[in-house]
Formats: structure tokens, C-alpha cells, sequence
């Protein structure tokens, strides 16, 4: 079988794809940037003594941790909006979704690292008269933070990929750009391939800068990466 | 606002048609995801460059792209290249038994450098070949230090299996797809597929942990 591959109609469309990878790294952004936040707000409400705090905070990272990630963004698509009565953007929806998932992955990381902060670390906040929160802000999590460093990465990367998943709701990120120029061009097969290279070569790059910057923290001791 | 999970109950047909075929293609790619995985995991720990490079390359490739453009690309790319055209059975179950492969592939590695040299030694000494003592030895140690990762991995296949749907495979949430489409009920039926994945799901996560927890106390 003979087919005579042409990669004009693609390149020809480069600024679509480039449009759609910069939506595809919007996404990310955002929903990483909520996820930390929401992510460690979720940690301490589960490491709280107080069961009215720990058990809710439980139960939203056991659910969004359990339940498959397109599930969550259908649902917070097409059912949310009739509850609340708001009109969803498929962005808002991606945003919202991805956000808690992620929070919900970084919360058991940052769960992780605080405990494994040793006892006396707290004992020395407190003998020096730090109350809880301080203790927790300028002693434990400061040292967590560093050990916490690989596996933030390691989500970060993940959650670039499940990124791709906006494209069934159509938000206009790199996939659903491939989407549009198959349909357009007719060229599925170039399409697809010029748009796997893409992500392949973004998401490559970033794992190999992750795993440089965890050789660094493995040598200088900080990490909990042998 | 009021909730109606009749219109959701008078699907359960339906459901149970997803279900089946949830069910069929975690395990076709569970299968296939780890047996592959074990033969590249083994490429990844050869000493023979024409083992190494290759299986290095697969793994890197496709851990390294997004599950759902693997999909769409076995979908609507390779039929070009084929005299055939490819179901979205089979379409989806290529992405995600591959994907699954590269990732159980570092997991079998893991496992297997991970036993000591002296258990190899001891095996040849016996006068085992390499793959009497891989097989008798090394891996049955490994198997027990990798089934957490294991089941992890299960779960993941298992969450995956949803993205069949974007090539429109009769799964759950296909199924919930169909149903919301055909009573307006997007909130009953979008929640009670949540619920199924996670009834489903949540016994595996914790049988999961706790093999995290023994394994923790055995080492």
C-alpha cells in the first residue's frame, strides 16, 4: 500500500495547533496552581484531630481519587450546571474539575510529607512558644515542602496529560485542534501524528527536567527519592 | 431542584450493557497491558543493546503522550495505513494495553532489580539456566514486592476504560451518555455512573493500601 503522506495541510494549520497547546498549558497552569492551594487546605482539614473536619476532607480525596477523571468532568459539565443554575464554559468545568482531582492527589502528597516530619521538630516549635499554625508555617512545612518536591512534579506531568480529556467537552486545546484539522484536511493520520509528537516532545521534555532536578535534591539529601 | 433517579433505574438495562462492556475491556487490557509489560520490563533489564534501546524507546514514547491521543490515533490514523478499518474496541484497547505496558514495564523492572545478586548465583549454582531462574526464583520473590504497584495500576486501567467512550465503545459512561441524552437527566445519570465506578473501585483502592501496609511491615 502506497499512501503518499503530506504534511502541508497540517503545517498550513500550525497556528491552530499552537493556539490549542497554549490552551492545553492554560489549563494546566491554573489547575495546578488551585490544585496546591486547595490541595493542602484538603491536608490539614484530614490531618485534623476534630472528625467533623477530617472525615468530609476524607471522603472528597478517597472520591475524586477513585472515580475515573472523565466521570468527574462530565459530571461537573452536563449535571452541575442544573443544580447550581449556571451556565458552564467547557474552560470553567475543565478548570473546576481538574482542580479538585489534582487537589485531592496533592493532598495525600502533602498529608505525606507533614507526617513525615519528625516529632521533634514539633516539640522544638513549641518549646520555643509557637502555637500550632506557626509551628506549621515556619518549622514543618518548610522542611515537608522540599521532600514533597518529586511527586508535585510527577502529578504535574500527569495532569498535563489528563488535560487532553477537555477535548470530548470541546474546549479548544491541542487534541481537539487535531480534531478540527483531520475533519478540515482530511489528513487524519498526519494530524494525529504531528499532534502525538507535540504533546510527546513537551511532556518528554518536562519528565527529563523532573528527573535532573530530583537527581539534585537526591544528592544535596533533601528528597524522599533514592 | 429535585432529584429523579427513576428515569435512571428504568435504564438499568442499559447500564448493565455498560457494564459488560467496562468489564470486557479492563480485562483485555489488563492482560495484555501487564504480560507486554513483563516482556518489555525485561527488554528494560537486558544487557543486549538490541533489547535495551527498543524497549527503552517504548517506554519513554508512551509514558510520555496523553492515553486519549493514543486512542484517537489507532482510531482515525492507522486505518489510513491499513487495507482495514480498526473497531473502537479495538482502537481503545490498543492505547490503553500499550500505555499500561510502559508503565508495568518499570514496575516489573523495579521488581526484578530489586532481588538480591545472591538469589541469581544461588539459582545457577543449582545449575538453572537464566530463564529456569527467573522464572522459579526471581520472579515469584519480585511478585510479592510488586503487587501494590500492581493493583495500581489495575485501578488505572480500570479508570481509563472510560476514555473508550470518546470513540464511542459501549462502556458506562457511554451507556450514562445515552441515558442523559435520552431523559434529560444529566445529574441522575452522571451521578449514578459516578457512584458505579466508585462502589467498584473503592474496595480495590483499600485492598490496595492494605498490601501497602503489609508489605511496608514485612520489608
Amino acid at each position: 500500500m502506497a499512501y503518499q503522506w503530506d504534511f502541508t495541510p497540517v503545517l498550513v494549520n500550525a497556528p491552530l495547533l499552537a493556539q490549542g497547546l497554549l490552551n492545553t498549558l492554560k489549563v494546566t497552569g491554573v489547575a495546578l496552581s488551585c490544585g496546591l492551594v486547595l490541595g493542602l487546605a484538603l491536608a490539614l482539614l484530614r490531618l485534623s484531630r476534630r472528625p467533623w473536619a477530617s472525615m468530609p476532607a476524607g471522603f472528597v480525596i478517597e472520591v475524586f481519587r477513585t472515580t475515573p477523571p472523565l466521570v468527574q468532568l462530565f459530571w461537573f459539565f452536563f449535571a452541575l450546571p442544573m443544580i447550581v443554575g449556571i451556565e458552564m464554559t467547557p474552560l470553567m468545568a475543565a478548570v473546576v474539575t481538574f482542580s479538585i482531582q489534582s487537589a485531592a492527589f496533592f493532598a495525600e502528597v502533602f498529608r505525606a510529607g507533614i507526617l513525615s516530619i519528625e516529632r521533634g521538630q514539633w516539640d522544638g516549635a513549641r518549646a520555643i512558644g509557637m502555637n500550632h499554625g506557626q509551628a506549621l508555617r515556619r518549622i514543618v512545612l518548610p522542611q515537608a515542602i522540599k521532600r514533597m518536591i518529586p511527586a508535585f512534579m510527577e502529578r504535574s506531568i500527569e495532569l498535563m496529560k489528563t488535560t487532553t480529556l477537555v477535548a470530548t467537552i470541546s474546549y479548544a486545546d491541542l487534541l481537539f485542534a487535531a480534531n478540527e484539522i483531520s475533519q478540515k484536511t482530511f489528513r487524519p493520520l498526519e494530524t494525529y501524528t504531528v499532534v502525538a509528537l507535540i504533546y510527546f516532545t513537551v511532556i518528554f521534555l518536562a519528565s527529563l527536567l523532573v528527573r535532573r532536578f530530583e537527581l539534585h535534591l537526591a544528592r544535596s539529601g533533601e528528597s524522599t527519592v533514592h | 431542584m429535585k432529584w429523579d433517579f427513576a428515569s435512571v433505574f428504568d435504564n438499568t438495562d442499559a447500564l448493565l450493557v455498560g457494564a459488560v462492556g467496562t468489564l470486557r475491556i479492563f480485562a483485555i487490557c489488563l492482560v495484555l497491558g501487564l504480560s507486554l509489560g513483563l516482556a518489555v520490563g525485561l527488554g528494560r533489564d537486558a544487557r543486549s543493546r538490541w533489547l535495551y534501546i527498543p524497549a527503552t524507546v517504548f517506554v519513554e514514547f508512551f509514558r510520555n503522550t496523553p492515553v486519549l491521543v493514543q486512542i484517537l490515533w489507532f482510531y482515525f490514523a492507522l486505518p489510513i495505513l491499513l487495507p482495514f478499518s480498526i473497531s473502537p474496541l479495538t482502537s481503545a484497547s490498543l492505547g490503553i494495553s500499550l500505555n499500561s505496558a510502559a508503565f508495568s514495564a518499570e514496575i516489573f523492572r523495579g521488581g526484578i532489580q530489586s532481588i538480591e545478586r545472591g538469589q541469581w548465583d544461588g539459582a545457577r549454582a543449582m545449575g538453572m539456566r537464566w530463564s529456569q531462574a527467573m522464572r522459579r526464583i526471581i520472579l515469584p520473590q519480585a511478585l510479592k514486592r510488586m503487587l501494590p504497584a500492581l493493583t495500581n495500576r489495575a485501578i488505572e486501567i480500570f479508570k481509563m476504560s472510560t476514555l473508550a467512550s470518546a470513540v464511542a465503545y459501549v462502556e458506562l459512561l457511554q451507556q450514562g451518555k445515552l441515558i442523559a441524552s435520552l431523559n434529560y437527566n444529566p445529574i441522575e445519570a452522571y451521578t449514578a455512573v459516578a457512584v458505579i465506578f466508585f462502589v467498584i473501585l473503592w474496595p480495590l483502592v483499600q485492598f490496595s493500601y492494605f498490601m501497602e501496609r503489609r508489605l511496608r511491615r514485612d520489608e
